[in-house]
């Protein structure tokens, strides 16, 4: 997808350094992602979730009931709300959150471990599940964490509080000598 | 206090995820109600021993209010359903 | 007592040597060895200073009870106060200090309080230091403390980093003994989620100090092999140096994991300690038991300690607490410990067994007394002898060691920290954990279990009931099986009759026998009081030595049960635990999270100096050269804004879409004005109300949309109003139909003010924004001239021509590079908060300063808003009360000093001219003010007495804080174009 590059990402001046080899927990911050926020109208909520759920290029992010954060890693988002309004047939509002949130990416063997110094949810794979996703509080910041693999979670956000969770990740993953930079 | 609530949404969630806004069992009264009522309403609180009802906002979660009963003394939590849904229960 | 390191045995590493210094004398001991041990190798006997009659003090225990060996380990802003010499690791380079002894351990100034000990008795600084009153706090406070001190706090900056993590398991094993290893083998076989904490940095527990064999094999390789199973298993998670400090509700516990104390140089990638909560489904508690000290005359003289220490020195670190060994007990583990120190080559001097008949074994050859007891100690900083008394007879008996047994007290405190009582169990002689429901168990010693084997099977059959209970099977093993057992009975032996010299039951809190004898007669026999009057419990260690025997010399006294007596209560945390670890990462910048807006970069490129506003980072001025101070900056900014044209972030307001049919509705009866019918295009300015009636917060909203709003709230209160949105729209109206979300981070969002605004922005904006086609309060979605697509707002906090315009974050701030490119040819400022405020008080607009909670909308002169025609709305009801509507409420007004150089500030109170400050003639208060660049002299905004009613009154305005006293005029609180002529432009 490509975007202006007038659009700064809220983490410019922390990964302005040249990109580090990855080890082997590493942080990948999504330059560019599209996200919006569904609101399911009343009694539309099971409508709406399976008609965005039959999209399998579109990741659906639980918020609240009959709420969900869709992710998309090919729609600019005017595209992304404009398709999720067709889908959602008038059953809901969207809420563009392209440039509210930020999405950083940590996998590796240890990421369990450095989330855990974070937040408070059972993060084994029997209870918080492949594609499970949840509001969490990241010690003093409020995430959207969803498991994309056995190892690897997607924490989303709010872009004002980017800066402080990224130093907040890093720290937490310093003794697993956890790298960082942008993913594409 | 209880250390951990289970949100009917979200699951089992640190109490730190919560806000406590108080006590859930008595409804707003209506715009002509008494100055007694209106008084009652939003200035005088119980402070039992034992069984209560509140309000807890999952701020760091669903943003959901949830209605808590639990026991002050016991720290036990006997149920924990969604604000609109009883406060939907409280008027049918 | 003359302490040595035996020529073989024990687990420490004899081929690693580590050197370590106390009070600067250079001493060797091994790897494996606690301070303790290698301080007793070294023959270190005198260890410290009692807290009151600063009595020579020595090592009693080798566990986390010990009260006397506390040292200063570690030197400048690393150094621990008040460690415990008997858990602390040793390490190579370990520097560690005695405390409370000035100006040495051996020769101690504050001794002389032990020769005043008749007047030191309990209650006595209650009794002295009654009064005079004012003489506490600048006499005897300051001389107790420095007397009385234990380790000195650091005042350095720590330079340690903590942190806390949080861990989830089916069980928590509470103790890595013999019971809590079987536990945790048989519960990790079968697949449960098990975490095993203790606090020691080797796994085992009483494994590691006896001569018992498993399965044919010695304990402690019984012990290290099971430790090395329990690793290989993927579910099983094995905590060592971390001690479990609380249990709280829902079976979570607190625990601290020493990461790297015990090394010399830290490595800054771990941190130094690490809190863990662990929430449990169930959980063991296999601490162990607690041996108890015998209170006899001269009992805390160094060489005094407790047997079973002796024999974990002995056995485990391959160290001999003397060479002439005597015991005293009212058990078996007395004889215990006589057999594991002959079988090593000790000589013991005597038994001495309070009982007249017991079955036990003494080692060949030594000496047993009967019914026998010891009444008194000789020697002055070390043992030299016992006098002991028998059927009358007193004997004095040479020996450099004394071992106490008094038998056992199960470690339950964990099961007592939230609100249930341990039981006084007549059978054991013992207070047991109460039963708390399933989630905590105690297993093994900790459950009154006194012999290896009953441990052992104690550990498979807990944790197999528990693997049945989570759905999982256990395998049927059987307990391994102990060879040679060493049986274990005792008799309770609270109080030894006959001291000769003070018999101490806290060591560490100088309280002996007869104080609490005092205690009782004075009225404070009950357990709490007792504990208070005397002190007794009150250390560091929490009496986990002395409390039972105070309860047992109580209930003596007072001819009751113990289980009359009861204990104290039993609070976390078991051991202390560093401030550090329990704030883990919160502290400095870390102390909360930053929050960042989309044009801080921009702000930055324009040199903006930054304030923090609650979480967020808001630009506060742009200084530029030649400006000495902020106010040069903040006054040029104004001036720039009211002449030319400023941009401002104000990407921290909260924002807020509102979606719905029922949206409208919704808003209406949030707001006290109304909102029902704002025309799609238009934004209206809105008052919320809290349902006291008082103004909660302001704001704009606009119709975006039939069914669409855009609200926006003050940065401060965007939480708040957020939330009470939801509480309104979930609790109390449900059947609205109306959703929301905040949209705060999505938008960055800028003020461009002043006349040239419109010529500014038109460059950048395609379409008609004249005042025609884009008059005062209105919206719309626009797309700039590079495409980005934005809202456009015609509102203002200025009382300029403004424009506030919103485009997606990212494209903040390469839209505000292009507004200030703009901008350049009519003199565009960056201005930040500092000038927005000043605007904003020449206009008497209005901000927190102002609705601080106390002040109605007529108050603050917005009566008019007030719509009375609606049915409801939050705060109506009470809106209307008398206090509320009452004529002499203090209401908004203007002030301008009638000496245009004087200065006011915020906070200053209003008197009548000629009154003396005084509650009854207060008039009112200054909410805002600041200096006017327009106007040229100092303006406020302030709450007076009917205070619109008052115009040209002169008053005077007195700051107590700054002793200023000036005479103002009220006035309008508009100061600048009360006509609105700029703003409608």
């Amino acid at each position: 997808m490509v975007r202006d590059y007038n659009n700064r990402h809220a983490l410019e001046q922390k990964l302005r350094s040249a990109p580090v080899a990855p080890a082997a927990d590493h942080l990948m911050v999504g330059h560019w992602r599209t996200m919006a926020l569904v609101l399911a109208r009343a009694d539309r909520e099971e409508a709406v979730r399976r008609a965005i759920a039959s999209q399998p290029d579109l990741s659906m992010r639980f918020a609240a009931p009959g709420e969900w954060l869709v992710v998309s890693e090919v729609e600019a988002p005017s595209g992304l709300v404009r398709r999720l309004e067709e889908l959602c047939d008038g059953g809901a509002y969207v809420v563009d959150q392209s440039d509210g949130r930020v999405v950083f990416r940590i996998t590796g063997p240890n990421v369990r471990s450095i989330l855990a110094k974070g937040i408070g949810l059972d993060l084994h794979p029997a209870t918080f599940t492949l594609g499970g996703s949840a509001n969490v509080l990241c010690g003093h910041v409020p995430v959207n964490l969803a498991r994309t693999d056995e190892d690897t979670f997607e924490l989303i956000v709010p872009r004002s509080y980017a800066e402080s969770l990224f130093d907040d990740l890093m720290r937490m993953g310093l003794a697993f000598d956890l790298t960082a930079a942008f993913s594409d | 206090m209880a250390s951990l609530i289970t949100c009917p949404h979200c699951g089992v969630r640190p109490k730190e995820e919560f806000a406590i806004r108080g006590d859930a069992s008595r409804g707003r009264p209506e715009p002509m109600d008494s100055d007694e009522a209106w008084h009652d309403y939003v200035y005088v609180r119980a402070n039992p021993r034992g069984r209560t009802q509140e309000h807890w906002h999952h701020v760091a979660g669903c943003r959901r209010f949830l209605v808590v009963e639990r026991d002050t003394a016991t720290h036990e939590v006997y149920s924990v359903v969604d604000a609109a849904e009883f406060a939907l229960r409280a008027t049918r | 007592m003359t302490g040595y390191r035996l020529s073989s045995g024990g687990l420490v590493d004899r081929s690693k040597t580590l050197s370590f210094t106390f009070d600067g004398r250079p001493l060797r001991g091994f790897a494996g060895d606690t301070l303790a041990s290698a301080l007793l190798a070294n023959d270190q006997l005198l260890v410290g200073r009692s807290f009151k009659y600063h009595r020579p003090r020595g090592i009693v225990s080798a566990g986390p009870s010990e009260p006397n060996a506390l040292v200063t380990i570690g030197s400048g802003a690393r150094s621990d106060a008040n460690t415990k010499a008997t858990v602390a690791e040793l390490y190579g380079g370990l520097t560690a200090k005695s405390q409370n002894r000035w100006p040495s351990l051996g020769f101690d100034v504050g001794a002389v309080n032990g020769a005043l000990s008749p007047f030191l008795g309990a209650g006595f600084y209650y009794k002295t230091f009654m009064w005079p009153k004012q003489f506490w706090e600048r006499v005897y406070e300051p001389f107790i403390r420095r007397a009385a001190g234990l380790g000195r706090a650091v005042l350095e900056r720590d330079p340690e980093s903590y942190e806390k993590s949080w861990a989830f398991c089916d069980l928590l094993v509470v103790g890595a003994g013999p019971a809590g290893l079987m536990a945790a083998l048989t519960a990790g076989r079968a697949g449960l989620r098990v975490i095993v904490a203790d606090e020691d940095f080797r796994l085992g527990g009483s494994l590691l100090s006896t001569s018992e064999t498993i399965d044919g094999v010695p304990a402690s390789v019984f012990a290290d092999r099971a430790v090395a199973e329990l690793q290989a298993l993927p579910n099983v998670t094995l905590l060592s140096r971390t001690t479990v400090f609380g249990w709280y509700d829902d079976n979570v516990f607190g625990a601290v994991e020493r990461v790297q104390k015990h090394v010399a140089e830290p490595s800054s990638k771990l941190v130094s300690e690490r809190v863990w909560r662990i929430v449990a489904k169930r959980a063991l508690l296999a601490t162990g038991a607690e041996e108890r000290p015998l209170v006899f005359g001269g009992n805390d003289r160094p060489g005094v300690m407790m047997a079973g220490a002796m024999t974990t020195y002995a056995e485990r670190y391959g160290v001999s607490a003397g060479k002439q060994v005597a015991i005293f007990t009212s058990g078996s583990a007395g004889y215990r410990t006589a057999r594991a120190l002959a079988a090593k080559g000790v000589t013991i001097a005597a038994i001495v067994d309070a009982r007249a008949e017991a079955v036990d074994q003494a080692p060949d050859g030594v000496r047993v007394i009967r019914s026998a007891s010891v009444v008194d100690t000789k020697g002055r900083q070390r043992l030299k002898g016992i006098v002991i008394e028998r059927s009358g007879f007193e004997e004095l008996i040479a020996c450099d060691a004394l071992g106490m047994s008094g038998g056992f007290s199960p470690v339950v405190h964990l099961a007592c920290q939230r609100g249930a009582k341990p039981v006084w169990s007549e059978e054991l002689k013992a207070f047991i954990a109460p039963d708390v429901g399933g989630g905590l168990r105690p297993v093994g010693s900790a459950n009154g279990v006194h012999t290896l084997s009953g441990c052992l099977s104690d550990g498979v059959d807990k944790a197999a009931k528990i693997a049945a209970d989570l759905g999982f099977r256990a395998a049927s093993d059987s307990a391994p099986v102990v060879d040679r057992e060493e049986t274990s009975s005792f008799t309770a032996l609270w109080y030894v009759p006959g001291a000769k010299s003070k018999a101490f039951v806290d060591f560490q809190n100088d309280v002996h026998a007869k104080d609490l004898g005092l205690a009782l007669r004075e009225g404070f026999g009950h357990v709490e009081h007792a504990k208070r009057y005397t002190t007794n419990g009150m250390a560091t260690d929490q009496g986990k030595l002395s409390n039972i025997n105070a309860v047992g010399i109580l209930a003596g006294m007072r001819g009751v049960s113990p289980a009359d007596v009861g204990t104290t209560t039993f609070r976390p945390f078991y051991t202390p635990v560093s401030f550090g670890a329990l704030a883990g990462t919160a502290r400095d910048e870390h102390a909360a999270p930053a929050r960042k807006s989309p044009l801080h970069g921009w702000a930055m490129k324009n040199g903006a100096t930054f304030v923090e506003a609650g979480l967020w980072h808001r630009s506060a001025w742009f200084p530029r050269a030649g400006e000495k101070t902020w106010r040069d900056s903040v006054d040029r900014e104004v001036l720039n804004v009211r002449a030319n044209v400023g941009l401002c972030d104000v990407s921290t307001l909260g924002k807020i879409e509102v979606f719905g049919p029922d949206a409208a509705e919704f808003l209406n009866r949030l707001y006290c004005n109304p909102m029902l019918k704002l025309p799609v295009g238009k934004a209206r300015y809105g008052l919320m109300l809290r349902e006291d009636g008082f103004v909660f917060d302001d704001g704009t909203v606009s119709r975006l949309d039939e069914a669409h709003f855009f609200v926006t709230t003050t940065t401060a209160m965007a939480g708040p109003v957020m939330a009470h949105m939801e509480y309104c729209a979930q609790a109390l109206w449900p059947a609205l139909e109306v959703r929301f979300t905040s949209s705060t981070d999505q938008w960055a969002q800028m003020a461009i003010a002043g006349p040239k605004a419109r010529a500014v922005l038109q460059q950048i904006v395609d379409g008609d924004i004249s005042d025609g086609a884009f008059p005062f309060l209105s919206v719309r979605k626009i797309v700039l001239k590079s495409g980005v697509s934005a809202r456009l707002f015609r509102i203002s906090f200025s009382g300029e021509l403004a424009f506030e315009l919103a485009v997606p974050a990212g494209y903040g701030e390469a839209v505000a590079d292009q507004i200030m490119e703009a901008g350049r040819p009519h003199d565009i400022c960056a201005y930040g908060v500092e000038a927005l405020n000043v605007l904003r008080l020449e206009k008497g607009l209005l901000t927190h300063a102002e609705f601080d909670g106390r002040v109605t909308p007529d108050d603050a002169g917005l009566g008019r808003m007030l719509s009375m025609q609606k049915t409801d709305f939050i705060g109506k009801r009470l809106s209307t009360r008398y206090g509320l509507t009452a004529a002499d409420r203090m209401q908004l007004v203007g002030l301008k000093p009638v000496d245009a150089d004087k200065d006011m500030r915020a906070g200053a109170h209003i008197l009548k001219e000629g009154t003396k400050p005084s509650t009854l003639n207060d008039q009112g208060w200054v909410s805002s003010a600041g200096f006017s660049p327009v106007l040229g002299h100092a303006i406020a905004l302030a709450f007076l007495k009917s205070g619109r009613e008052r115009y040209g009154e002169k008053v005077v305005v007195f700051d107590k804080l700054r002793d200023q006293e000036i005479v103002a005029e009220v006035c309008d609180p508009v100061f600048v174009d009360p006509q609105n002529a700029k703003l409608k432009a």
